[in-house]
């Protein structure tokens, strides 16, 4: 247990020093988020009626969606740095080390994680000029929704950039299959007066619980959260989600290319 | 220390391309403390079996066995005692020797005390020491592969493999590398099987086998594959040299072959070549363009070996003294 904890940890902070040493993919994944967010705010500030949300601007209502977004991107973009690792050699150097094949799983996430991390922290500090004041529990129950979707979603980033041959394959189904989830999961507009069919689309989508657990802290306090139903469920789905992906990245690590029976 | 048992790798094909046998029915094995190169043309099944034995992929049939474990059953504890360097470097280019370094111990479960003696040991023989916070990047090609030898080395490995390790070395770097290398194989009495293409590497190492098509075609000294073709040889290039070689079968009755542009004459007695050159020169002089007399060195023993059709049965030398 403690080398697994070792050695992914190890692993994720190679992660973590790689991405501090270039300033530029710092910058820019801090700045495109908070430019998406202005603009999306500002143009749709006077048609952002929902019913019932009186008293919610647009901007106060996107900001938890943006930050959903920037965990989700952040983690699942910087798990792609697998296939960068595999074509650089140094994935084959893990591989033969003698190390569990979770922590190989971990060390990426983890790193993934702590990456996405810090800059939806540091977008976090726009939450007083919303009005959105955290107190201490909230803002715990705030990271903790930050550190599950991060490990969920760089898991399935992990995943699928496992068996990829190259990062702009990565880049197109990122995008065909990531956006549409993000965009129904209420990130963006309500989803309250949407057909049927769509609610349980929103049931099934694990973005969609993110998004509850990370919006939910701004307005109630830990023990209410705790004793909501469906905070419980948002809750619950997403840990399910995170160890899921975990699992089936594992096994993906695990699986090594057989020869056939015969030619 | 390595037992490879009737090792069989295929392939799996698409619609497009069949399925491919890259190694069949391969039988190797590797004594401990040996130093062993593996060598083939490319294609040859080297990489494969290379991919295989560091535990990276899963044969179709046969065994392996490193140290006495069974490295399909239990993979993780041949992980712990063996060392991997790849052709393309398994360190992080972006990151410090140093933090490569820390990385690997990791790893490894090196910690404290420990670590920091076995660091200094492994960086002892480099040139590293005034290097150790460069980026990787930043090294040179010889100094990166000592980052990387010196690495592996950290753990102590009892058996040692490595694809292609001296690839875009220049020579003086090349030899630092094989110099260190071969010292530290004797030091420490480790198991090394190298693949190489680079037959001035193969002079000095315990036994050399040469693959072709995923059988193994010959495997033993350097010395004794030398032996195999004769202890000289005639080297001829000529204007027409497929016309010459048919000369000099048909008019002298001289068992030739054509290798690239050369006529070789390969199984001369001592002695006898340089009579037979004259001989030669008297016949064809207007055809021929360069003759010389060769030592033969196991480049000569690679194009001897891979040359030729693949027999059912190998070649004439003993396979039978492969187990270890």
């Amino acid at each position: 247990m403690s080398a697994l904890i070792r050695v992914s940890l190890s692993l994720a902070k190679r992660e973590f020093t790689r991405f501090i040493r270039q300033p530029q993919r710092v910058i820019g994944t801090v700045a495109q988020p908070l430019l998406f967010w202005l603009f999306l705010g500002a143009g749709f500030a006077g048609s952002f009626r929902p019913a019932g949300m009186e008293g919610v601007s647009y901007l106060e209502y996107f900001y938890p969606g943006v930050m959903l977004m920037m965990m989700l991107f952040a983690s699942i973009f910087s798990s792609i740095t697998i296939i960068e690792d595999r074509d650089a050699g140094f994935l084959q150097g893990v591989l033969v080390a003698p190390v569990s094949r979770l922590a190989i799983v971990l060390g990426k996430v983890l790193g993934c994680t702590s990456i996405a991390m810090v800059q939806t922290l540091i977008f976090t500090i726009a939450a007083p000029f919303l009005g959105l004041n955290l107190g201490f529990g909230s803002l715990v129950m705030l990271l903790m929704g930050f550190v599950l979707t991060g490990v969920g979603f760089s898991a399935l980033g992990f995943l699928l950039a496992w068996g990829m041959k190259s990062t702009s394959a990565f880049h197109a189904v990122m995008m065909v299959f990531l956006m549409p989830l993000w965009m129904l999961s209420g990130a963006l507009f309500p989803l309250g007066n949407v057909p049927q069919a769509m609610k349980l689309v929103m049931l099934a989508n694990p973005v969609s619980h993110a998004l509850i657990i990370i919006r939910a802290p701004f307005y109630y306090g830990p023990q209410v959260l705790l004793a909501d139903p469906h905070y419980l469920t948002s809750l619950a789905v997403t840990i399910a989600w995170a160890v899921l992906c975990l699992g089936l990245s594992m096994a993906r690590v695990n699986k090594r290319e057989r020869g056939v029976a015969a030619a | 220390m390595i037992t490879i048992d009737d090792l069989t790798h295929i392939y799996p094909g698409s619609r497009k391309v069949p399925a491919r046998t890259a190694i069949s029915g391969l039988s190797l094995g590797v004594r401990e403390g040996e130093f062993v190169i593996l060598s083939g043309p490319n294609g040859s099944g080297k990489s494969t079996l290379f991919r295989i034995l560091c535990g990276l992929a899963l044969p179709s049939l046969g065994r392996v066995s490193i140290a006495g474990f069974d490295l399909f059953a239990q993979p993780a504890k041949v992980r712990e005692i063996m060392g991997v360097v790849f052709q393309s470097p398994a360190v992080d280019k972006h990151l410090s020797v140093a933090e490569n370094l820390a990385i690997h111990g990791d790893l490894y479960g090196l910690s404290g005390a420990e670590y920091r003696s076995r660091r200094e040991e492994a960086l002892s023989w480099t040139d590293l020491a005034d290097r150790l916070d460069q980026q990787v990047s930043t090294l040179s090609g010889g100094l990166a592969r000592q980052v990387e030898l010196a690495k592996v080395l950290m753990t102590n490995p009892k058996v040692l493999l490595l694809d292609e390790p001296t690839t875009g070395l220049d020579p003086v770097s090349r030899r630092n590398f094989l110099d260190a290398l071969h010292r530290l194989q004797k030091a420490r009495g480790m198991t090394v099987l190298m693949t190489s293409h680079v037959f001035a590497e193969a002079d000095d190492v315990d036994r050399v086998a040469i693959m072709r098509e995923g059988k193994l075609l010959a495997y033993d000294s350097p010395k004794a594959l030398k032996a195999m073709i004769g202890t000289e040889m005639v080297v001829l290039q000529a204007k027409d040299t497929e016309g010459l070689a048919a000369r000099l079968r048909a008019e002298m009755g001289l068992a030739v072959r054509c290798i690239g542009d050369e006529v070789r004459l390969e199984e001369t007695e001592n002695g006898e070549s340089l009579p037979l050159l004259e001989k030669i020169l008297d016949r064809y002089r207007p055809e021929v363009l360069s003759i010389s007399i060769k030592q033969p060195g196991l480049d000569d023993v690679f194009v001897h070996v891979t040359s030729r059709a693949v027999p059912d049965h190998a070649l004439a030398i003993d396979l039978k003294r492969t187990g270890s």
